[in-house]
């Protein structure tokens, strides 16, 4: 059977000024898609999203406010500074750049979010599914943590 | 506008600029620009025959370009004179209206412009206003939202006369809508576009909600306001009407209009203020009641008429409150919008007043002014001294009263457009213009009277006629105590202090002198004050040169309405000699004397001033001697 | 008549202090409200209009107790939305500074620095947005006088970009989860999708 591209969705809880657009990723993203509802993307700490590579996910979006626009003034720049480096080292390790996909949405990007998710997850299968990362089965489920 | 055009004494030139105004009050010389129209109007019947073989559309600016119109057009059904147009930037000279007009010949396209020369005795400008543009407002998105639409459109929308002859539908699906918002003071009362409120579109937002709701009752209308303004007989009424037929009002200024990019509906955005509650609202379509703004060439028009521009842009009147119907310049009226917003039915009384006011012109063989004109000495004038016109007193005056006509020749008065405020008296380093009324003799008198005894103690206050003088006697009249030792000396306007008095006020031995008139905006000679307040500034710094102590001279502007004001700066000013220690007062004044003589030099040479001193000499004389003696 | 000012105004506080000196000219609009996003995601009580009122209307205490003065992040969203020009981040920080000099305490959890573990190498002080963080020396039990991160309450906005740079996880907000409920959810999302190996 088909299924459909894993994408792990890291969003900061202020980038969706529509509240429908909020409640449908609060409560009607498809199973294959999973959220992490975070203060600020600058609250993303790298670790998450190599745990999301590492257990399998094939695609990962980062959705923040607009750089001028966020919430903690600047927090997003610091969020884009450390993974931008970061993506480098994913590559490295065999985690291809395409598969993250950075959504800055602007107050009035109303119904974007659906789209970008659908557009990317459409990117996601035409590159099939994530490699196997070599260090996939030194971790056990729970991360580095269990 | 029928009965104008067909009425025996009223001449309607359409398309037709002001491109000159030359002379004075009854003595107006006009030029006039008869834009061409391409059809000779004479012989046009208007059956337009030209415009339904036009092959070219374009969108018709009437219709806010919501529908379109030939090349060869008029704008509506309804214009006055029916004469047919072409518009040249879009017609193709396929010459189609030419073979249609046929034997009527009425279309020629080797008009020209053409400039007319007209004698005229006074004027009324009713140029009215344009409309602000939303789409510099990204947070509406008017212009991206199909939907979001401003009123102007919206008027035509609803018009039976109108491109969809009165069927209200949106431009996204061409669906009426049902649910709607409106969204008062666009642009308006924002300091980041228009700061003052635009004063009819809280009503028209009102008229037009009754409108669709009486055309379809079913409609869901929503006004979205910051406070409701009704300030006119029966408008209250009017706004209760609304609420009766179930149109929502909701307090609190939208802060973002979002759009669902399939349905094209559209989500206001705003604080409900009474509840304190940010809410999130769908709507089929949202008409912005943008800010009324002075037409785009209001400056250029306001250069040409030689009127004046309140801060805002609109045309300014002569007194805000005294004569609202009058521009600055005698024998130029304004009607309408053109001097600020205001609705049908204040243009219309404007209109007629500013017709009766006219008409007063009109009927008079002579026309009388204030006697305070500003009079040349032709000897003295630099032109007839050293053979060349200086030109500083043309510059100066706001009227553009003075003529000079070559170097050679003394300036001229124009007495019938001089006001009186006696810039160019004050200005005019030949003292070669004095004013009637406030020549410099006169006031150098005064001057000598209030500093005869014990002047050191004084503070010598100049105040404008219309604004600081006023704000002196308010001071009075509510009882704000103020020093008993300020002299206060009247002259028109602060552009009539001349660098001399204040030197001369010092020589006498004056402890303090105030420069006081109008805040800039509120100028009763247009720039008068501008050219005050610059000589203002130049003096300030001559003393601080000279180590005056500081608050010896003060400037301030101080409207009629600022009796407080002036109350708070006297005393300041009083508070400034009580700290000077008495000796050194006078120590100082005693140093200064020669550096003021030294500038008055010239002072005792103008016709009048040296009399005046030896006259009041004695005068002062005497009263001291009858003082010792009683 | 008497025209002397009558003693000293909560408004005429906040107005000395740089940021609030337009506070007055608010007239009420509503706009900075619904621009911002705190209301919105579930803070009914905050208001900044509501806030500037009780200032205008010399209501110290509450503006001090206000959910509004220690929520607002300083984003400045409102600020070119308001048509007053009004800077109100600028307000209400103005209000806070008071109210952190009247010894009131922010009612956020704030970032905490586990001493035992910084190693203070300022990967944090760099990223906080707030410049909330300083390095200090201090005497720390078992490590002695050594120098550590330290964060100042009265700054902190809890975004958390501190926790997410630090390398040895030693500063962090106390939230309703931590870096090892996020990966665990990852890992069992990912599970219950199969991962084929
Ligand atoms: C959407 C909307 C709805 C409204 N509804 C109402 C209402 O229901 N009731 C009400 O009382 N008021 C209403 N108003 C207000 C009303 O439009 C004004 O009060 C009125 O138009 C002012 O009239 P006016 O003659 O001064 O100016 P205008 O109507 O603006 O007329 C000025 C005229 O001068 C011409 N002109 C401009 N410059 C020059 C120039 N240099 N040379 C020659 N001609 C020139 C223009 O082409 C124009 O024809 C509404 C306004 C708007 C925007
Ligand atoms: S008239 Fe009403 S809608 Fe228009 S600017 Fe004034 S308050 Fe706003
Ligand atoms: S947007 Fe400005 S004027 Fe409107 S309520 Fe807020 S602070 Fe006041
Ligand atoms: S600056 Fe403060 S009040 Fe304004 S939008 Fe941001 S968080 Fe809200
Ligand atoms: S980033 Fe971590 S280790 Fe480095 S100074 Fe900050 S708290 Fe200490
Ligand atoms: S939580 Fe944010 S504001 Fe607070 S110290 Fe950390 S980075 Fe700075």
């Amino acid at each position: 059977m088909e299924t459909r591209p894993k994408i792990a969705l890291f969003q900061c809880k202020w980038c969706l000024y529509s509240q429908p657009d909020q409640n449908w990723v609060d409560n009607d993203l498809p199973s294959s898609m999973y959220l992490v509802k975070l203060p600020c993307t600058g609250r993303i700490n790298p670790l998450y999203i190599l745990n999301a590579a590492q257990g399998g996910a094939d695609g990962i979006v980062i959705s923040g406010c607009l750089p001028e626009k966020c919430h903690y003034k600047e927090g997003n720049l610091s969020a884009l500074r450390q993974h931008e480096e970061f993506l480098n080292f994913l590559d490295y390790i065999g985690y291809e750049r395409s598969r993250v996909r950075f959504v800055w949405l602007d107050l009035q990007d109303r119904g974007r979010i659906q789209k970008e998710l659908a557009d990317f997850e459409a990117e996601i299968a035409k590159l099939g599914k994530a490699k196997v990362l070599a260090t996939r089965t030194n971790v056990s489920p729970g991360g580095q943590y269990a | 506008m029928v009965d104008a055009a067909r009425h025996p004494r009223i001449d309607v030139r359409t398309f037709t600029e002001v491109e000159k105004v030359e002379g004075f009050v009854g003595n107006f010389k006009v030029t006039l620009r008869e834009k061409a129209k391409y059809v000779i109007a004479d012989r046009c019947n208007g059956c337009g025959d030209c415009a339904r073989v036009c092959p070219i559309e374009v969108p018709n600016y009437f219709d806010m370009n919501l529908a379109p119109r030939k090349a060869a057009y008029v704008p509506m059904s309804q214009s006055v004179p029916l004469v047919y147009n072409i518009d040249l930037d879009a017609c193709i000279h396929c010459y189609k209206c030419v073979d249609a007009c046929g034997a009527l010949e009425a279309i020629d396209f080797s008009q020209e412009d053409k400039l007319v020369e007209e004698d005229i005795g006074a004027m009324i400008v009713a140029t009215g206003f344009s409309h602000f543009d939303p789409s510099v407002m990204e947070e509406y998105g008017y212009s991206r939202y199909p939907n979001v639409i401003t009123s102007m459109e919206m008027e035509r929308l609803n018009n039976s006369a109108g491109p969809t002859a009165g069927n209200l539908i949106r431009p996204s699906d061409n669906k009426n809508p049902q649910k709607l918002a409106f969204i008062n003071c666009v642009g308006s009362r924002d300091k980041r576009y228009n700061p003052s409120c635009s004063n009819f579109c809280c009503m028209y937002s009102i008229k037009n909600a009754i409108l669709l709701k009486q055309m379809n009752p079913n409609v869901d209308i929503t006004i979205y306001y910051i406070d409701i303004r009704t300030p006119s007989k029966g408008y209250e009424e009017f706004y209760d009407r609304a609420r009766e037929m179930g149109i929502h009002f909701s307090q609190g200024r939208p802060s973002l209009i979002t759009e669902d990019p399939e349905t094209h509906n559209l989500f206001v955005h705003s604080e409900d203020v009474t509840l304190g509650k940010v809410m999130e609202k769908e709507y089929d379509m949202v008409m912005l009641n943008q800010a009324a703004v002075p037409q785009p060439d209001q400056n250029h028009m306001s250069s040409v008429l030689n009127v004046a521009q309140s801060p805002g842009g609109w045309f300014m009147e002569y007194h805000p409150k005294l004569r609202p119907i009058d521009s600055p310049t005698d024998g130029v009226f304004f009607a309408g919008a053109c001097q600020g917003p205001k609705d049908i039915p204040s243009s219309v009384a404007q209109g007629s007043a500013a017709s009766s006011r006219a008409s007063r012109i009109l009927q008079s063989d002579h026309w009388e002014i204030e006697p305070t004109v500003a009079v040349v000495f032709p000897e003295r004038c630099s032109a007839t001294t050293r053979g060349r016109a200086c030109g500083i007193c043309a510059k100066a005056c706001p009227y553009g009263a003075i003529n000079i006509f070559s170097p050679e020749i003394p300036a001229e008065v124009v007495t019938a457009k001089c006001h009186g405020c006696g810039a160019c008296v004050a200005e005019c380093p030949e003292d070669a213009i004095t004013q009637l009324h406030f020549t410099d003799a006169q006031i150098l008198a005064q001057m000598r009277a209030v500093l005869a005894d014990k002047p050191e103690e004084k503070i010598l206050a100049f105040r404008c006629h219309w604004c600081s003088y006023g704000g002196a006697d308010l001071a009075g009249t509510s009882h704000f105590e103020y020093t008993a030792n300020e002299r206060g000396l009247r002259v028109m306007c602060s552009a009539r202090m001349d660098t001399d008095f204040i030197y001369e006020a010092y020589r006498l031995g004056a402890g303090a002198v105030l420069y006081s008139g109008c805040h800039p905006q509120d100028c009763h000679y247009i720039t008068g004050q501008l050219i005050g307040a610059k000589r203002a500034s130049r003096l300030e710094k001559i003393f601080e040169r000279m180590k005056m102590t500081d608050g010896r001279f003060r400037v301030e502007w101080i409207s009629a309405a600022e009796g407080d004001k002036y109350a708070r700066v006297l005393n300041e000013m009083q508070a400034v000699l009580d700290d000077i220690p008495m000796d050194d007062l006078k120590a100082e004044i005693e140093q200064l004397k020669p550096e003021m003589s030294k500038r008055l030099k010239k002072f005792p040479g103008v016709p009048g001033v040296q009399e005046a001193m030896d006259y009041s000499d004695i005068l002062v004389d005497a009263i001291t001697k009858q003082k010792e003696a009683a | 008549m008497n025209h002397e000012p009558i003693g000293s105004l909560f408004v005429d506080e906040v107005k000395a202090i740089p940021g609030g000196e337009f506070v007055e000219m608010c007239y009420s609009c509503g706009t900075c409200v619904s621009k911002c996003m705190i209301q919105q995601k579930g803070e009914p009580e905050f208001n900044p209009r509501r806030l500037l009122r009780m200032v205008m209307m010399e209501m110290k205490d509450e503006s001090f107790d206000s959910k509004t003065t220690w929520l607002c992040s300083a984003c400045d969203l409102c600020y070119p939305a308001c048509p007053q020009k009004i800077h109100i981040s600028g307000v209400i920080h103005a209000v806070k500074s008071l109210a952190v000099k009247n010894d009131k305490k922010t009612i956020q959890n704030t970032a905490v620095v586990d001493q035992q573990t910084c190693v203070a190498c300022g990967l944090c002080v760099e990223a906080c947005p707030y410049e909330a963080i300083k390095i200090i020396e201090t005497k720390v039990p078992y490590r002695g006088i050594i120098n550590v991160a330290s964060v100042d309450s009265g700054l902190c906005m809890a975004c958390g970009t501190c926790s997410a740079v630090c390398r040895s996880t030693s500063i962090g907000v106390p939230e309703e989860f931590t870096d090892e409920s996020v990966v665990e959810g990852l890992w069992t999302w990912l599970q219950s999708q199969g991962v084929e190996d």
